[in-house]
């Protein structure tokens, strides 16, 4: 038995379907495939795999990861590829298959590129705004989890980022905490521009990689 | 293929998953190379529509031509919707992203009464006038087929045509004389006048209809030569009938998220509640051969890991164990579970048990629909009481704990008695939970009691029937409710306001076509979701046209009554109907047609069941 760390990225129509659904996704892909993989055991047995890291529904994602187990130790890695892709919808692609080295639990930051932009203000306007925004003392915003909401200080997690002016607003690239002890989603920001601004602005992000406690890229 | 306005929603509304096409298998053609572009609509939810097998098999069949396209098109849930108003965005197909507004076909599939208003909202989404005489132009053709096809007439006024019957052939044949009258540069009218002189195609707008003083339906007068009685259209060669062998896989979940394989139509036990079971006689089923690589090929194709067997009464086909030993051959090993919804009391043995356990265990589900025998006998439900205690026991045996019971209220000669029966039936299943030696240790048993409120349908012994009022439903649950004295017995009734719209629609004529059309001015839609129903609203729209509802769902007609669908021919003779109420009336119940024909009329079309060898005949 071999692990494997399938890598895809989630984009066109498939950004809006839950991480549930990609699951459920995924699952049928690899059914479909007939790849010679390690099921579970229990009493509803079913092909294992594990996703690293949970994705937003809407976000794009280049860097996605889900492990699986093969039972084939020569099964050729190009193969799961082929084998994979022609069985998911055209918005998942597989684009690399590698032998995993760190464990999902390593992971601990995330790259985010979101493009902000809002149909009532100017782009220089939103980028003024966003300036005012990243410098504020704290950036208190209530943030809803499993157990109920709970308010955090957004501030100390915006450390790594820029911001510029792009045609038609702005785009932020920020390095954000990520896993599961300290996670901040990036819509936890267009929360703040709300809150503090009272403004709607649509986003696109993109999570582009993920990355250990020492900003290693997650292999 | 999302555009960028629709994208602008997306991520404000709820599961937008549905609203984006791009699933695995969905067929995506070039515009530019196709002559007909058909948008099937299913009047509700993604996730219910995508569900629906005769949708999976028409969608594929169309798209086997190369000069037609066809997309799937749902009603958008109300969050949507109104970002779609508000944003000016009209309804479009999955596929192409395209407005339907300009399609050659606009197909509906018309599967309960309460979609109805959906159907002319979605037409009002696409801008598409809603009344067949103001689309005056060869295109935006609007069709609809399916089971409530069988009475069309409340929404008469608004469809071009009604496919009657089943849909393989004579909808390809109406498809193809519209690509020959479009390259003819024939008038709609033309066209529709043509149309009706195919078997199984009902054009509404050929016939005039006359009525009497007391509101009752004189006659159907046809017009412009279309046919006096409009025959259904049906397959009577299973195998050879087309069948996908690929369904468009939803990323998102939807209510059936499985592979489903159809392996007969029709229905051999003729209950007289049961409008299906009359619709699509006679019994045809597919050979144990066809079904296996037809299973086969779908579950390679789709990836799901669960197949069922769907018809109306499974466990009644003729070779169901040595279907499931083939079945078994491949299943296991690709770890695909078989299913087999829609069983009998009567069809659960240890045997069929046994094979379908596979790999996942569901709950048992049975629908003895009425407690007390003489009210089975009455409905035709040929199921004892014994066959559902033993049936139980099975189970019970089997390491099952929870059972789910469907009956209806409000069947004809019901009384109080006959409610309390239900109860005690649940009662019964109960103890002989109690009674089972190996039943699962330290569990306790969990009966569901589910009710819903008869609603009488056309083509069916019943069709003559005054629906009880919705106190006397009331009055029923409330007695049954107070009849159960168990917590192990949970109880669940369906509201009775929905069902009274429903029989008002069932049985309606075309004057109710009216308060159709107000009830679409006025932004009904989803009236089969608790959601939206209101029969208060519902109530202000008959007033305002002056129809009275009651005269639809309360009045019992008489048996020389000419009905809104007497025109339209399933196959059943009405002198049959009659006979079967008659004896519904006396508590005398009829055999099914394998053990002996009831002479019904569907042998007219010389297969299926009516010609099989009967094994007690050999």
């Amino acid at each position: 038995m071999k692990n494997a760390r399938i890598w895809f990225k989630k984009q066109d129509e498939c950004i809006y379907i839950s991480h549930l659904d990609l699951n459920r996704c995924m699952l049928r892909a690899l059914h479909k495939s007939r790849l010679p993989i390690w099921h579970t055991e229990g009493f509803n047995p079913h092909p294992f795999a594990t996703f690293a890291l949970p994705l937003s529904l809407g976000f794009v994602g280049e860097n996605e990861s889900m492990d699986i187990r093969l039972l084939d130790d020569d099964y050729p890695f190009d193969k799961i590829i082929t084998d994979l892709n022609d069985c998911l919808p055209t918005g998942i692609r597989v684009f690399k298959v590698t032998e995993p080295v760190m464990k999902p639990g390593k992971i601990a930051y995330a790259d985010f590129k979101m493009l902000l932009s809002c149909d009532n203000i100017s782009s220089d306007k939103l980028l003024d705004i966003c300036n005012e925004l990243f410098n504020m003392e704290e950036i208190l915003i209530d943030k809803k989890g499993k157990k109920g909401v709970k308010q955090v200080d957004l501030k100390p997690s915006l450390v790594k980022y820029t911001l510029e002016r792009q045609i038609g607003g702005t785009q932020i690239n920020i390095t954000l905490p990520a896993g599961s002890t300290n996670n901040i989603n990036p819509s936890l920001i267009l929360d703040a521009i709300k809150k503090y601004y009272n403004l709607d602005v649509n986003a696109n992000v993109t999570r582009l990689n993920v990355f250990n406690e020492n900003f290693e890229e997650f292999k | 293929m999302i555009n960028k306005d629709v994208k602008k929603l997306l991520l404000k509304v709820q599961k937008p998953g549905r609203y984006v096409g791009g699933e695995l298998n969905a067929v995506v053609k070039n515009k530019e190379d196709v002559d007909i572009r058909f948008a099937f609509c299913f009047p509700d939810t993604y996730e219910v529509g995508m569900s629906h097998l005769g949708m999976k098999i028409l969608y594929s069949l169309f798209n086997s031509k190369d000069y037609i396209w066809c997309e799937r098109v749902f009603a958008p849930w109300l969050d949507m919707e109104q970002m779609m108003i508000e944003n000016n965005i009209p309804l479009y197909a999955l596929e192409s992203c395209d407005p339907i507004t300009d399609f050659d076909f606009i197909g509906f599939t018309l599967q309960y009464e309460l979609s109805f208003t959906n159907v002319l909202n979605m037409l009002k989404l696409a801008n598409i006038p809603i009344l067949s005489k103001d689309r005056k132009n060869l295109g935006q053709i609007v069709v609809a087929g399916g089971p409530c096809a069988c009475n069309p007439e409340p929404i008469a006024d608004f469809i071009d045509i009604f496919f009657i019957g089943e849909g393989e052939e004579v909808d390809l044949e109406v498809i193809d004389l519209y690509r020959k009258c479009k390259s003819e540069n024939k008038t709609k009218n033309e066209f529709l006048k043509l149309a009706s002189q195919i078997e199984g195609v009902y054009v509404p707008a050929l016939y005039d209809v006359t009525y009497n003083d007391d509101g009752t339906v004189k006659a159907y007068i046809p017009k412009d030569n279309a046919p006096a009685v409009i025959h259904k259209r049906l397959i009577m060669n299973m195998d050879d009938c087309y069948y996908p062998d690929n369904f468009v896989v939803p990323m998102v979940e939807i209510v059936h998220d499985r592979a489903v394989e159809e392996i007969f139509r029709g229905c051999i036990r003729g209950c007289r509640f049961c409008q299906a079971g009359y619709l699509y006689r006679p019994v045809r089923e597919k050979s144990t051969e066809v079904i296996d690589s037809q299973c086969h090929r779908l579950s390679t194709n789709t990836g799901y890991d669960e197949v069922s067997l769907s018809s109306l009464s499974s466990s009644d086909y003729s070779q169901i164990v040595p279907l499931l030993d083939k079945l078994n051959k491949w299943s296991k090993d690709e770890k695909v579970s078989i299913s087999l919804p829609s069983l009998r009391v009567d069809g659960f043995t240890d045997d069929i048990m046994n094979k379908i356990k596979t790999v996942r265990k569901s709950g048992l589900t049975f629908a003895p629909e009425a407690g007390s025998q003489r009210l089975r006998d009455v409905i035709n439900k040929n199921v004892m009481e014994d066959e559902l205690l033993n049936t139980c026991s099975v189970a019970f045996n089997g390491g099952w704990t929870n059972v789910k019971l469907y009956f209806m209220i409000g069947l004809p000669t019901e009384t109080l008695d006959d409610v309390a029966a239900i109860a005690q039936l649940g009662q019964n299943v109960v103890n002989e939970y109690y009674k089972c030696p190996n039943k699962p240790k330290g569990k306790s048993v969990n009966v569901t009691v589910s009710t819903s409120s008869f609603v009488p349908k056309p083509f069916t012994p019943f069709q003559w029937f005054g629906q009880n009022t919705i106190e006397e439903l009331h009055n029923k649950q409330q007695h049954l409710k107070e009849s159960i004295t168990t917590k192990k017995i949970t109880y669940n009734y369906h509201d009775a306001d929905t069902s009274y719209l429903e029989a008002v629609f069932a049985r309606g004529d075309r004057k109710l076509c009216k308060a159709m059309e107000k009830a679409c001015e006025k932004g009904f839609h989803f009236d089969g979701w608790g959601d939206c129903f209101s029969l208060e609203k519902w109530l202000e729209v008959f007033e305002e046209c002056n129809i009275d509802p009651d005269f639809y769902a309360r009045r019992q007609r008489s048996f020389d009554e000419v009905l809104p669908w007497d025109h339209l021919d399933y196959g059943i003779t009405k002198e049959h109907l009659i006979k079967e109420c008659q004896k519904a009336y006396k508590d005398t119940p009829t055999p099914h047609c394998r053990l002996k024909c009831s002479n019904c009329g569907a042998a007219k079309y010389k297969g299926g069941v009516c010609f099989e060898k009967r094994q007690n005949m050999v």
